[in-house]
């Protein structure tokens, strides 16, 4: 490719157009429309640059849009194009000249207020309560819907644990909570805070964080993630030796806050955001008791492509004895959730998830569950296996470690 | 009429390339690719039908023809070169002298076609016809690199070239080998060799035929690495039973281990052939398939082996037999048969998806029932389009098609 | 006429796979050559056999000229289109229509991608054996259109070695079916002559292929060499001693640094002037006897090291290296030649040198990775397009290696194919006569000559085949010189 004027897309100048990225990316092989590859969009971005097609052609932003921004092709690349750095840059000029589609900025408008989400969040919490969403479950886009917010339901009620005895050198970790992690998903954040403990923790709480601003950036609201990444990093402050978030999506834009706000705070915030499975791979982590299942693990693209997380979740699932642990083919591809996605493109992701589901359906033998770490995919592949009447259940890894924990006695005794 | 003909065709190849043939029609031996193709150029010009002959031990010499045209003048090894492994060879050396003439330099060709040793490689090449060693090195056409083709009307077409890999332009020699003379004039060769191996093993086994298809089967799902696996009817090895030959070349350790596994692999009390006996074993095999007037070759795949071998007893007979029992499959019959017995079993084969090929028979049978019949969709206005191309007055003395053979 | 061809069109396939707007045809302007760029008129994208069907009946109802595409990872501009031409791009005929491990073949639709095909077969114990170090991307139409190649092509033949069965639809919209499922054909071998036909003689829609079963034994060597003439000799021995590897591949140290430094990273060092691979396989006793053989034929001709990969993972990651080389190239600079040339395997050495001197001389950068095996060669030249002194001097460097490779009597291409990227080489080694036959044979596939027009023969250079012999007068054919070759 020739090179590049504008230093946002330079990562994008070691293409040579080989096309070996194009295998790796779902939207393409969901397609099968060279326009919805990674080569496909790399020429699109390059033409936005050069101002050769505008930035309200549809034939461009379509593709544009449709892409996950998994960043799948980026392994495969190998010539390191940084096709999500291109990405950014060309949705930053999107957003900036045809502004952000009006379903998506209703979505953000609610993450941006965390009285909004947190009174919707909660009220779906509730409804989820009735059983109604589960039993409403299918393949219709409403059904689809119904599926993600059923899949959320916890599964077993732990019993209150005693904690654990924490000797002073313990690290200490702030538990970012997130906006659906703290409120659909509350019960993960739980199990995050007693694994963490359980393996020489100390978990403190922050007050006065908010949603993570990953959505926003995403969809091309630069401002609108900078004003929530300083509220974060503001609440924060230099507390904790770790900030440990269990949700792959926030994960990647948090260790990203010092490129971000371009300041010494944010560096230093981003610095010392880790993964839950960061953390307990640092430490094994410990056995738990045994547990018997069928468990297939899906890499979320946040975490294994852009946080470069590949073997800590797994060696936070090997520490569960008796689990028989697979991973499919394709379980590194995205499942099409991918934030906001899903509801902005209903169709690619269904596209792009059946492929998944069609893999978990041939798997033999039938996977009892499906585990990965991030509250985007849970609901989507969750809702994907409701409408295709699998009975596998989608678990967070941190969820699987607790009630390893439970069952093997960790918390039924004082450490 | 005749003579000012001769006349004409001295002027070309000169009064010692113009002979007459025991029925006294003018036989032209050309010695190079250009003679050949002023020749042509003539005839074309003429509209003399051409009869093409080799060195005269394959297909009889009997095609209706203004004048016939031998290859045997064009009899030069050209080059070896054993560290490219390419030859350069005209059309009309005969495989036995080829053989010779490669082992003096440690080479070889890895194909065993049937037929004598004087068959010319021209005409081995034109009816593509394989031997046994299919099952290891492929068909003639994974042999050849490169040909030189004179066409009907007296062009030279050279395709391919003299490396082993080379997609420049389309792949015109393919049209040429396996097209039995149909689109030109074979006149020299670039052939693909191989160093001859270090070590070369025959096993035989007898026993029924049914026994033996199972145990081809058997060694095929083993994943045995045999360079040939071939069946031979009682009457082709001259013994009471059927004969399951194996062949297995290479290193000397990785032969030994083969034959043992080989051994081990089956029931069969299998016969290890001295050098000697081996090569005669291979080499009367070849010839015996001459032992009909007519031989033909049936395109099926291991599974199908038992079903097209009943189908051939019961149609023909179950004479002059052999058959690939490795995956390559392949069954080659000779014999005595009238038309409307090989009509008939072309007809069946063809109900099963099983092509056909008449490789040689008085040219009574193959005017009627050509070399192919039974074309798939679409194939035969393709081939009879090429034909026009390659030999646009259609004076090439060549039944391609029978008349009348539709599936 | 455009109209209603789009209305025709739209009409088949669903409007949602028609393209035609400039920027909906932006990403079909290249394919993996990326030094050549041009736009489609249309860009059809049919969903099933029968819409293919369809379009192309449509396309010869209207005289349109096309161009098939898969996955767009040809090296020769071969699925490229212009001007009016429509290009139908075959990536959703994308299934595997049956396998039959008991005969060993598999039928699959074009857009099947070719690693895939193998990965589907794998649970037999059966192998699709041509793999182009694209197979992770590339069709097995295109593979077909392009007889392509690749590492393991050495011993077990390329694409037309593998390939018994085509369902075709010619450029006039009817079907034909070439060669059999059954090994023998039913007539001449059209088969062989449609494979490698780079898309000219029609579309195959369906395509069947030998299946070969994994071998029970493999190893994979890694020798390492302080010059690259010696790395060439001993290639040339390990042919001259009558063992055929499953594979022969060699980098030189620009191309080992570019990959080393990306995430195929195979470990190969990078203080090595030259690494060969060396896979050799089969039965347990016979790889173990050849290794007996080669590895002392390394170290002979100077090998520093030679290391042997027994596991299955350790010799992925040596092929993983190899495989993406040419995609890592983006590593030295934005733009890429790739050269793709055979040579008789005795004159790799000299002619290695000889492209040694030319790069010196021409001050370019460039990395050679091949499959020495064969004498296939693929120097690649890296540069800056936008630095036009030196654009053409790649051009002119590239001409003479071409010059040099065919003195030696080598090809033009040994698995890329002509496309537009070598049509003007193409006289270097045919004469007007051959050109004119191959020209004659197209149109006996495609009389309107629509199908990838501009493509493979240089039509200025053929000689004429409508015309009666004595028209043709006596003249001598002539082989093309240098002198004839067209400056672009």
């Amino acid at each position: 490719m020739p090179g590049s004027t504008d230093p946002r897309f330079a990562a994008l100048d070691p293409c040579v157009h080989c096309g070996f990225c194009l295998p790796a990316c779902p939207t393409y092989l969901a397609t099968g429309d060279e326009a919805d590859s990674p080569r496909g969009r790399i020429v699109l971005m390059r033409a936005l640059e050069r101002g050769e097609i505008g930035a309200a052609d549809p034939a461009l932003t379509q593709h544009i849009d449709a892409c996950l921004g998994c960043r799948g092709c980026e392994p495969a690349c190998p010539s390191g194009v940084g096709y999500g750095q291109g990405l950014e840059a060309a949705r930053e000029i999107l957003a900036e000249r045809r502004g952000i589609a009006p379903a998506a900025r209703a979505i953000l408008t609610v993450f941006s207020n965390r009285l909004f989400w947190r009174t919707l969040l909660t009220a779906a919490g509730w409804f989820r309560a009735t059983g109604l969403p589960a039993r409403w479950a299918s393949g219709t886009r409403l059904g689809f819907g119904m599926g993600m917010l059923a899949s959320t339901r916890r599964h077993r009620v732990p019993r209150s644990f005693p904690g654990f005895h924490m000797p002073h050198s313990a690290p200490t970790v702030a538990l970012f909570r997130g906006c659906v992690m703290d409120t659909v998903f509350r019960h993960v954040n739980e199990a995050t805070r007693r694994v963490l403990e359980a393996n020489g923790y100390r978990v403190v709480d922050i007050n006065g964080q908010g949603c993570c601003g990953a959505l926003h950036e995403h969809a091309g609201d630069r401002k609108g993630a900078e004003s929530l990444a300083r509220q974060n990093v503001k609440a924060f402050g230099g507390r904790a030796n770790y900030i440990v978030v269990n949700s792959a999506g926030c994960g990647a834009l948090l260790k990203q806050y010092g490129h971000l706000l371009g300041t010494r705070d944010g560096e230093h915030f981003g610095s010392r955001v880790r993964d839950v499975s960061e953390l307990l791979a640092a430490k094994g982590p410990r056995q738990g008791g045994p547990l018997p299942l069928d468990v297939v693990y899906d890499a979320p693209c946040h975490l294994q492509h852009a946080q470069k997380v590949q073997a800590e979740p797994l060696a936070v699932l090997n520490a569960i004895p008796g689990l028989r642990l697979r991973l499919l083919p394709g379980s590194d591809k995205c499942c099409g959730s991918a934030g906001i996605y899903s509801t902005l493109h209903p169709d690619m992701a269904r596209a792009v998830l059946d492929d998944k589901i069609r893999g978990i359906a041939a798997a033999s033998p039938a996977p009892r569950v499906v585990t990965t770490g991030n509250p985007g995919c849970h609901m989507h592949i969750g809702a994907g296996l409701r409408a295709a009447g699998l009975h596998a259940t989608v678990l967070h890894p941190v969820e699987l470690l607790d009630e390893s924990y439970r069952v093997g006695g960790l918390y039924s005794r004082q450490q | 009429m005749i003579d000012g003909m001769l006349a004409r065709l001295r002027e070309i190849v000169g009064a010692s390339g113009v002979e007459r043939d025991p029925s006294g029609l003018p036989r032209v031996v050309p010695d190079s690719t250009e003679a050949m193709a002023r020749l042509f150029a003539l005839a074309h010009g003429r509209n003399w039908r051409a009869r093409i002959e080799g060195q005269g031990t394959w297909l009889s010499s009997d095609a209706p023809a203004d004048f016939a045209v031998s290859t045997r003048g064009l009899d030069r090894v050209v080059s070896v070169s054993p560290a490219d492994l390419v030859a350069t060879v005209d059309a009309g050396v005969a495989m036995g002298t080829l053989r010779r003439r490669l082992a003096d330099d440690g080479m070889w060709l890895a194909i065993d076609p049937p037929g004598r040793p004087e068959r010319s490689i021209g005409s081995i090449v034109a009816a593509g016809t394989a031997g046994p060693l299919r099952q290891g090195f492929g068909p003639v056409r994974d042999h050849v690199l490169g040909l030189s083709v004179v066409t009907g009307d007296g062009r030279v077409v050279r395709a391919g070239g003299r490396v082993v890999k080379n997609v420049a332009g389309y792949d015109l020699g393919k049209l040429q080998i396996g097209g039995f003379g149909g689109f030109g004039v074979i006149t020299e060769l670039n052939l693909r060799l191989r160093a001859l191996p270090r070590a070369d093993q025959t096993l035989i086994a007898r026993a029924s035929r049914d026994h033996l298809t199972s145990v081809g089967r058997d060694l095929t799902e083993a994943r045995l690495a045999l360079q040939a696996l071939e069946l031979f009817s009682p009457a082709i090895a001259a013994e009471p039973d059927w004969i399951l030959a194996a062949r297995i070349m290479g290193t000397e350790d990785g032969v030994a281990a083969e034959a043992r596994r080989l051994t081990s692999a089956s029931s069969l009390l299998w016969q290890q052939l001295p050098v000697e006996r081996a090569s005669s074993f291979w080499h009367l095999s070849a010839r015996a398939v001459l032992g009909g007037a007519v031989t033909l070759r049936l395109g099926v795949l291991q599974p199908g082996l038992d079903d097209s071998l009943d189908m051939l007893a019961a149609t023909l007979d179950e004479g002059l037999i052999t058959a690939g029992a490795g995956s390559a499959g392949g069954i080659r019959w000779s014999g005595e048969a009238r038309i409307d017995a090989l009509r008939a079993l072309r007809r069946t084969a063809a109900s099963r998806e099983i092509p056909m090929t008449l490789e040689r028979a008085p040219w009574a049978i193959r005017q009627q029932l050509g070399h192919f019949g039974a074309y798939r969709e679409g194939v035969g206005a393709l081939v009879s389009r090429l034909r026009e191309t390659f030999d646009p007055g259609l004076l090439l003395s060549v039944a391609l098609e029978g008349d009348g053979d539709a599936r | 006429m455009k109209e209603s061809l789009l209305t025709g069109l739209a009409a088949i396939v669903g409007p949602r796979w028609v393209r035609h707007r400039r920027a909906e045809l932006a990403t079909y302007t290249m394919d993996g050559l990326p030094t050549h760029e041009s736009w489609p008129g249309v860009v059809v994208i049919p969903g099933s056999r029968h819409e293919l069907i369809d379009v192309m009946k449509a396309l010869h109802a209207s005289k349109t000229p096309f161009v098939a595409r898969g996955a767009g990872t040809g090296l020769s501009g071969g699925a490229l289109a212009e001007g009016n031409a429509v290009l139908v791009a075959l990536t959703r005929l994308n299934h595997i229509l049956s396998v039959d491990p008991a005969s060993r073949r598999a039928v699959v639709e074009p857009g099947v991608v070719n690693a895939r095909l193998s990965e589907a077969v794998l649970p037999y114990g059966l192998q699709y054996v041509p793999d182009p170090s694209s197979q992770t991307a590339c069709t097995i139409g295109g593979n077909v259109a392009e007889n392509a190649g690749g590492p393991h092509c050495l011993k077990a033949g390329v694409t037309t070695n593998h390939v018994t069965d085509l369902e075709i639809i010619l450029p006039d919209g009817s079907l034909a079916r070439l060669g059999s499922t059954h090994g023998d054909a039913w007539g001449p071998d059209l088969v062989g002559l449609f494979v490698g036909s780079e898309g000219m003689f029609g579309i195959a829609c369906s395509i069947t292929v030998r299946l070969e079963p994994i071998p029970p034994a493999v190893r994979t060597m890694l020798a390492d060499f302080p010059g690259i003439r010696a790395a060439s000799e001993a290639v040339s021995a390990i042919i001259a001693s009558g063992i055929v590897p499953a594979a022969l591949e060699m980098m030189d140290q620009s191309c080992v640094q570019a990959v080393e430094a990306s995430i195929y990273a195979a470990g190969y060092p990078t203080d090595a002037a030259a690494v060969l691979l060396v896979e050799l396989d089969g039965q347990p006793e016979g790889v173990a006897a050849e290794h007996a053989v080669v590895e002392p034929l390394l170290r002979a001709h100077g090998a520093r090291h030679v290391l042997t990969a027994e596991s299955a993972a350790d010799r992925a990651r040596l092929w993983q290296g190899r495989k993406k080389a040419f995609g890592a190239m983006g590593r030295i600079a934005p733009d890429l030649v790739v050269q793709d040339a055979v040579v008789p395997r005795s004159a790799l050495p000299d002619v290695l040198d000889r492209i040694s001197e030319i790069r010196d001389r021409y001050a370019l950068h460039i990395s050679n990775v091949f499959h020495a095996g064969d004498g296939n060669l693929h120097p690649n030249i890296s540069f800056d397009r936008r630095n036009l002194e030196l654009a053409s001097r790649v051009r002119e460097a590239s001409r003479e290696i071409m010059t040099v490779c065919v003195a030696a009597g080598g090809s033009i291409t040994g698995e890329h194919g002509v496309g537009n990227d070598k049509l003007d080489y193409m006289p270097l080694i045919f004469d007007a006569e051959t050109l004119g036959a191959m020209q004659a044979t197209r149109r006996v596939f495609d009389p309107g000559e629509r199908a990838n027009p501009g493509k493979v023969v240089p039509i200025h250079a053929c000689r004429e085949w409508c015309a009666s012999p004595a028209a043709r007068g006596n003249g001598r054919q002539q082989h093309g010189s240098l002198a004839e070759v067209a400056h672009d």
